[in-house]
């Protein structure tokens, strides 16, 4: 746990959105960077799951991901928010920066701002069962955007 | 994927009766066996739809129709019969959801597949009987309601209140509702009403990791969020009396309770880590499948049997599960009537689980053979005098629980030879999605929903209000076309009809 700094009560522009998908839910998030669209993928998932307007930035959580592709590094990074969220310290975070992130080994450090998820406080939205790879996309388009597509279980 | 025209694809789709469809070999590559699936005119067109929308050109890749993901089971290694598509189909993880597939135990390249059991390992449904009538519940319904929501908890981030620790959980997966029974939660005679007795052997909570136990340790006991729902229901029709009769029921009016939930986190931990695992065992074992998703391992490998072992103790968690929430439900039962359960007469009538891999024994082309049969969002549904069923069912067949959505009736089916035959012994689950959660939201307004709710008498605790809509009946295919589709074809018998008055969800 981190001491939250003067700077960290900036909070980015949102740039992701949820798409069509019969059963589930599909997160389509975009960055200048790689690191930005990562960062807008993890809160375009506490977005599923809650009003992120109802967090609070009251502590900060760390996790550290790895992978052995960028597909697989993305998987695991997600799954580690997931995980923070689903057990002990049922940990929301309104916004999530990277501190670190190795494109050649695969491997991530991340940070989440936010607060305990209570029922009354946060608003309940849904349940994100399992990040899957299903359709699971990190492209760069011509303008040098990176866009990033993932389909989580609800 | 093969990308075809509309026209050429249906080349290999045959209709082969009014409401069974044939899919040949060749519609995807290393088709082991052919595909059907059940429906009726307004399902066939739903089907179809999907299928045409994926061929449209300059489809970018969103999702495999239904169809497609049938025929890309057929091609798993080891697959006997038919890879089989229940009315309720739609498209899926890996597998579709309405996928049923069945692979030869005694075949060393036979596979288990995570995709084919689905995230939430043995969701379910369980059907409680009450000897209360619609005319007694209805002064009350609203506190009745409000006192299910208040003691059981709902929605994503909600806690279970039945008292845990991590040892309490170790025993709980290993002996499912035998924990339950022991620690008081349930009767005895709930256990024989139940699949496998309520308790998985092979479960060994040694091959699940601490990630699924930490998940799954404060969820026990809660609904949790999406479609899972408990609801008061009402007797609405009996179409076949003497079973009816056979589980309680003995005439229109009399209330059931509805219990619709599975494994919640553990569940969804234990496929995860088990889709990660054999992505490495395909590459290993060298075992080719049409898409990624059905990472699958097999069943001899370590990686199956770990799975199949961390599954069973998934099954008994959702066992457990639902036995808390039928203890809850008994309890905001007697506190409202002041009586006990018993004198309330709220037995079990059933429980089914629809997302599961089991070992059976069926008929392959004459011959007795064990399987490992995958349901995912498919119903067990055992004919009369099948041995695995209750005494209490042997003449009747097993009872199949199915399922509405939110305001919609549910069904209690019987199991036939011919569903035996045809799709061993498997049916529907439920309605099936139709509409994308994003397109419900869209086309739906939340207050009108609850409105129209209100309007046909059922009242409604909810967590997420502002969700409701994507669990509208609207967003689903009718349960009744997915139910009369299995009448229709004998693999399960229509034998009462309920409607809810009353439902809690997340």
């Amino acid at each position: 746990m981190g001491e939250i700094k003067e700077e960290d009560w900036h909070l980015p522009e949102i740039k992701y959105e949820y798409l069509d998908h019969t059963a589930d839910m599909q997160i389509h998030s975009w960055g200048n960077t790689v690191e930005e669209a990562f960062e807008q993928c993890a809160n375009g998932m506490f977005g599923c799951m809650t009003d992120t307007d109802y967090i609070e930035m009251a502590e900060t959580q760390e996790i550290e991901a790895e992978g052995h592709d960028m597909l697989s590094l993305l998987f695991h990074f997600l799954d580690e928010f997931l995980f923070l969220f689903s057990a002990e310290p049922y940990f929301v975070a309104k916004k999530v920066e990277i501190l670190e992130f190795d494109k050649e080994q695969f491997r991530i450090k991340a940070r989440g701002f936010g607060e305990q998820f209570i029922i009354g406080k946060h608003p309940q939205r849904h349940e994100v069962k399992a990040i899957t790879y299903s359709n699971m996309q990190v492209n760069q388009t011509e303008d040098g955007l990176t866009h990033i597509h993932v389909i989580v279980d609800i | 994927m093969v990308v075809r025209q509309y026209n050429e694809e249906m080349s290999y789709l045959e209709k082969t009766s009014a409401f069974s469809w044939k899919i040949k070999k060749g519609f995807q590559p290393n088709m082991n066996v052919e595909g059907v699936f059940y429906v009726n005119q307004h399902l066939e067109k739903l089907m179809l739809d999907e299928l045409r929308n994926a061929c449209r050109p300059g489809m970018i890749g969103g999702f495999l129709p239904g169809v497609k993901q049938i025929a890309n089971v057929a091609a798993l290694p080891g697959i006997v019969g038919r890879s089989v598509g229940l009315p309720d189909v739609h498209s899926g993880y890996g597998f579709a959801i309405g996928n049923m597939a069945a692979f030869d135990m005694s075949d060393p390249t036979s596979v288990v597949s995570p995709g084919g059991v689905g995230f939430d390992i043995n969701c379910g449904v369980r059907l409680l009987r009450t000897n209360l009538t619609e005319k007694d519940v209805l002064p009350v319904k609203e506190q009745l309601a409000q006192s299910m929501f208040d003691h059981i908890p709902v929605g994503v981030g909600s806690k279970g209140i039945i008292p845990m620790n991590a040892r309490d959980l170790e025993e709980a997966l290993e002996m499912g509702m035998d924990w339950s029974l022991r620690e008081g939660y349930v009767w005895a005679e709930d256990k024989e009403h139940c699949e496998e007795y309520g308790r998985m052997l092979n479960a060994d909570p040694s091959k699940v990791s601490m990630r699924a136990k930490k998940r799954g340790l404060p969820q026990l006991g809660t609904l949790g969020a999406g479609n899972h729902y408990a609801e008061i229901q009402v007797v609405d029709e009996i179409y076949d009396k003497w079973a009816a009769s056979k589980m309680g029921i003995e005439s229109k009016g009399q209330i059931c309770v509805m219990i619709h939930s599975g494994s919640r986190g553990f569940g969804h931990q234990v496929a995860t880590d088990a889709l990660v695992e054999m992505e490495k065992a395909m590459k290993r074992d060298k075992i080719e499948t049409n898409d990624r998703q059905l990472a699958c391992a097999r069943i001899n490998s370590v990686e199956g049997q770990n799975y199949l072992k961390s599954m069973a103790a998934a099954a008994n968690f959702a066992w457990v599960n639902r036995s808390s929430m039928t203890f809850l439900s008994r309890q905001a039962f007697a506190k409202q009537f002041n009586m006990t359960p018993d004198d309330l007469d709220m037995h079990v009538i059933y429980d089914v689980s629809h997302n599961i891999a089991k070992v059976e024994e069926h008929m392959v082309d004459g011959k007795l053979k064990t399987l490992l049969v995958h349901r995912k969002g498919s119903t067990r549904a055992f004919p009369p005098h099948h041995p695995l069923i209750p005494v209490d069912y042997q003449l009747t067949g097993q009872p199949v629980l199915i399922g509405g959505t939110m305001g919609t009736c549910s069904y209690v089916l019987t199991g036939t030879e011919t569903g035996m035959k045809e799709t061993f012994g498997s049916t529907c689950h439920g309605a099936g999605r139709a509409l994308s959660r994003a397109k419900s939201r869209r086309n739906l307004d939340y207050t009108q929903v609850l409105q129209k709710l209100e309007s046909q008498g059922i009242s409604i605790r909810v967590a997420s209000p502002k969700l409701v809509m994507e669990e509208a009946p609207e967003s689903y295919k009718n349960v009744t076309d997915v139910v009369d589709t299995c009448d229709a074809v004998g693999i399960s018998k229509k034998a009462i009809k309920l409607r809810p008055i009353a439902v809690i969800k997340g």
